[in-house]
């Protein structure tokens, strides 16, 4: 269980970074993706690039209400509540939950993006609160909607010369409500299914979400009606899901979507049963329509 | 394949050197950088209480303190840890917290075979410090990533539990910060508190320091510009070199990057701003030192917002004092020279910011040397 040889060197400013990884580098941060698949011989690089300690990869900060999260924040700063808070709690909420506290302390939410396991619990909710990835290379800064990163199971937009510098947030406003549940055979291993809902009135945004589906995460259509309170009858709400899901997904075994509805209606029950401010006590100004 | 090729690779393999501080002693490491920090641990410095079992961060048997926090030394490779604090089981001799947990795993049963403690107690002794007051079912959750296949974690629940009623008792002293070991929960939490808790900024003999005084003319209304320079982190943004790592409230941690020619100084930064909204005016006071040149800075801005032909004007009056190897540079009118050249883009990147967009767009330009250099050739040959 030993990696195979290579070269190291740790990244001193974002310049040096990028000539680096247009040399062929592969970026580490935390290494808690990437530290398994190592001592497994799943990856074999050349040369590793350490960039976990890069300011121009810690910078975060609030900007007219768009929380922009720098791609070395580790999942347990975010726990902790260091950044601002956007989100009425569901950042905090999904780096608690995510492997263990020890994998926290060093993981990283740019490391998890990058990587882009199905499972990952930042691939998903991100998808869900509509965040765009700011993608840099020596030329460039570009920014993808995180549909448009996530391309599939570990595959992404980020090209061979480019590094993910941050993550930023919609200007969300205090009408925002969501709901996070996952299935684990264990706490902290990888969700059998997640399922995300996220509705902001205040902003327009309204996502439900299918996640760790071995696949891209799922962008669940036609169900947001769902979102208005009350609830229809608990079995009404899973025909929906269920209809909703076997629809997109024509080919999943019953049991499969079985567990996603479950996931799905809990996030449901979990996003309704938070009060939510109204959009006019919006923390923020919405951002001018571009 | 041949042999050659296997041995060419192997001759060329590279070795690093690494310095860290582990179990408060400085050590020094020749290693591969493929060499986890636990091998690093238990092969070159025989310190082998730190056990290895699956080497894909899931057991959590070979769990130690990295910087204060415990980490999984299978998957963090040693050269990332150059210059980082470990603490492996053998480092807590002093800790009272340790000594409690290791009497309350002895009296509780905690342990059968042995292999999962070091990992565990690791973990035990962050869930007594970082948590207030948990039940045994967020212990339990808490322990879902150090794995224990002889106990069934009944007695380790229990013995976690013991230790956190001596603490809620106030029976255990809590480590102080200066022991060596990390008393705090992790460096986030540090920090939160860090930038919570240091006392205002007192600065003394500030009409000694250095001195700048610069007007600079917008052609946006008072009150926008006054929006933008109110906001902390918009003004880090526009300031050349400088970056924000925390913001809570109106103080903020930060890096501020000078580049001077050959000079390179990385000053980690604090910051603090007050605000009279009435009177459009401001006060920033900053603080902090190049960690590799141990040079301290120290500044203190303050400024205004008018109205004016062009729209508005802030006028600043900035005082700053360097101390160490850096102020030995003593050259003063260049050093006063790259100070506008700072202002004078501060105040372009500020005109532009109108937008989150175009905030974001900025671009990352510092002060050239080149220019600052042009610019003084220039005002000589004009006399």
């Amino acid at each position: 269980m030993k990696p195979v040889a290579f070269n190291w060197q740790r990244a001193t400013d974002l310049p040096q970074a990028l000539r680096a990884r247009a040399d062929g580098a592969l970026c580490i941060a935390g290494g808690q993706s990437l530290g398994p698949m190592l001592n497994l011989r799943l990856v074999q690089p050349q040369s590793l690039l350490e960039v976990r300690q890069l300011a121009a990869m810690r910078a975060t900060n609030l900007l007219q209400g768009r929380l922009r999260i720098g791609a070395a924040v580790t999942h347990a700063e975010i726990e902790d509540g260091v950044l601002p808070d956007t989100t009425q709690g569901m950042l905090r909420y999904v780096a608690r939950n995510i492997a263990y506290r020890a994998i926290r302390n060093r993981g990283t939410l740019g490391g998890s993006l990058a990587h882009c396991d199905p499972a990952a619990d930042w691939v998903n909710a991100l998808t869900a609160l509509g965040a765009q990835v700011i993608l840099q290379n020596a030329k460039q800064e570009r920014r993808l909607s995180m549909p448009e990163f996530v391309r599939g199971p570990f595959h992404t937009a980020l090209q061979s010369d480019e590094m993910l510098l941050a993550v930023e947030l919609p200007a969300f406003t205090t009408a925002l409500r969501w709901g996070y549940y996952k299935i684990c055979a264990k706490v902290g291993e990888f969700a059998d299914a997640i399922g995300v809902v996220v509705s902001d009135p205040g902003l327009g945004w309204h996502c439900v979400l299918s996640g760790a589906i071995e696949a891209r995460p799922l962008l669940v259509q036609g169900v947001t009606d769902l979102l208005q309170q009350p609830l229809p009858a608990a079995e009404v709400v899973r025909l929906r899901l269920g209809q909703a899901l076997q629809e997109q997904l024509p080919n999943a075994e019953a049991v499969f979507v079985h567990r996603h509805v479950v996931a799905l209606q809990r996030a449901l029950m979990q996003c309704l049963a938070q009060p939510g401010g109204t959009a006019d006590q919006a923390v923020t100004k919405k951002p001018e329509s571009a | 394949m041949s042999t050659s090729q296997v041995e060419d690779r192997e001759a060329h393999r590279p070795v690093l050197q690494l310095r860290m501080r582990v179990n408060d002693e400085s050590v020094q490491l020749r290693c591969e950088p493929r060499t986890s920090l636990a091998d690093a641990l238990r092969k070159d410095l025989g310190l082998t209480g730190t056990h290895l079992s699956c080497e894909h961060g899931v057991c959590g048997a070979c769990t130690v303190l990295i910087d204060g926090t415990p980490q999984r030394s299978c998957i963090t490779l040693a050269a990332s840890c150059d210059g980082a604090r470990v603490t492996t089981i053998e480092g807590y001799a002093d800790d009272a917290v340790m000594a409690d947990l290791r009497q309350a795993f002895h009296t509780q049963h905690a342990l059968q075979c042995g292999y999962c403690t070091p990992g565990m107690l690791c973990t035990a002794r962050d869930i007594v410090l970082r948590l207030p007051g948990p039940d045994s079912e967020r212990v339990r959750n808490e322990l879902a990533g150090n794995i224990c296949r002889c106990t069934g974690y009944v007695g380790i629940v229990n013995a976690i539990q013991l230790v956190l009623q001596h603490k809620q008792d106030g029976a255990l002293p809590m480590p102080q910060s200066t022991t060596g070991l990390t008393s705090n929960p992790g460096l986030a939490q540090q920090a939160t508190s860090e930038i919570q808790d240091w006392p205002s900024f007192a600065f003394d003999g500030v009409e000694q320091w250095l001195r700048v005084d610069r007007e600079l003319d917008f052609a946006i209304p008072a009150q926008a510009l006054w929006q933008r320079v109110a906001d902390l982190a918009l003004v880090a943004r526009c300031l050349p070199g400088a970056s924000i790592s925390q913001l809570v409230g109106s103080r903020a941690i930060g890096e501020m990057q000078i580049r001077f020619g050959p000079m390179q100084a990385q000053f980690a930064m604090r910051a603090e701003l007050s605000l009279q909204p009435a009177l459009q005016q401001g006060e920033m006071r900053a603080e902090g030192s190049d960690r590799r040149s141990g040079t301290l800075v120290q500044t203190q801005m303050s400024y205004q917002v008018l109205s004016h032909a062009t729209g508005s004007r802030l006028r600043y009056d900035l005082r700053f004092r360097l101390a160490g190897p850096l102020a030995q540079f003593s050259r003063n009118a260049l050093v006063n020279d790259y100070v506008s050249e700072m202002s004078r883009i501060f105040g372009q990147n500020l005109q532009r910011a109108d937008s989150a967009e175009a905030v974001a767009q900025l671009p990352a330009e510092t002060p050239s040397l080149w220019r600052i250099v042009w610019r003084r050739v220039t005002r000589w040959l004009q006399g």
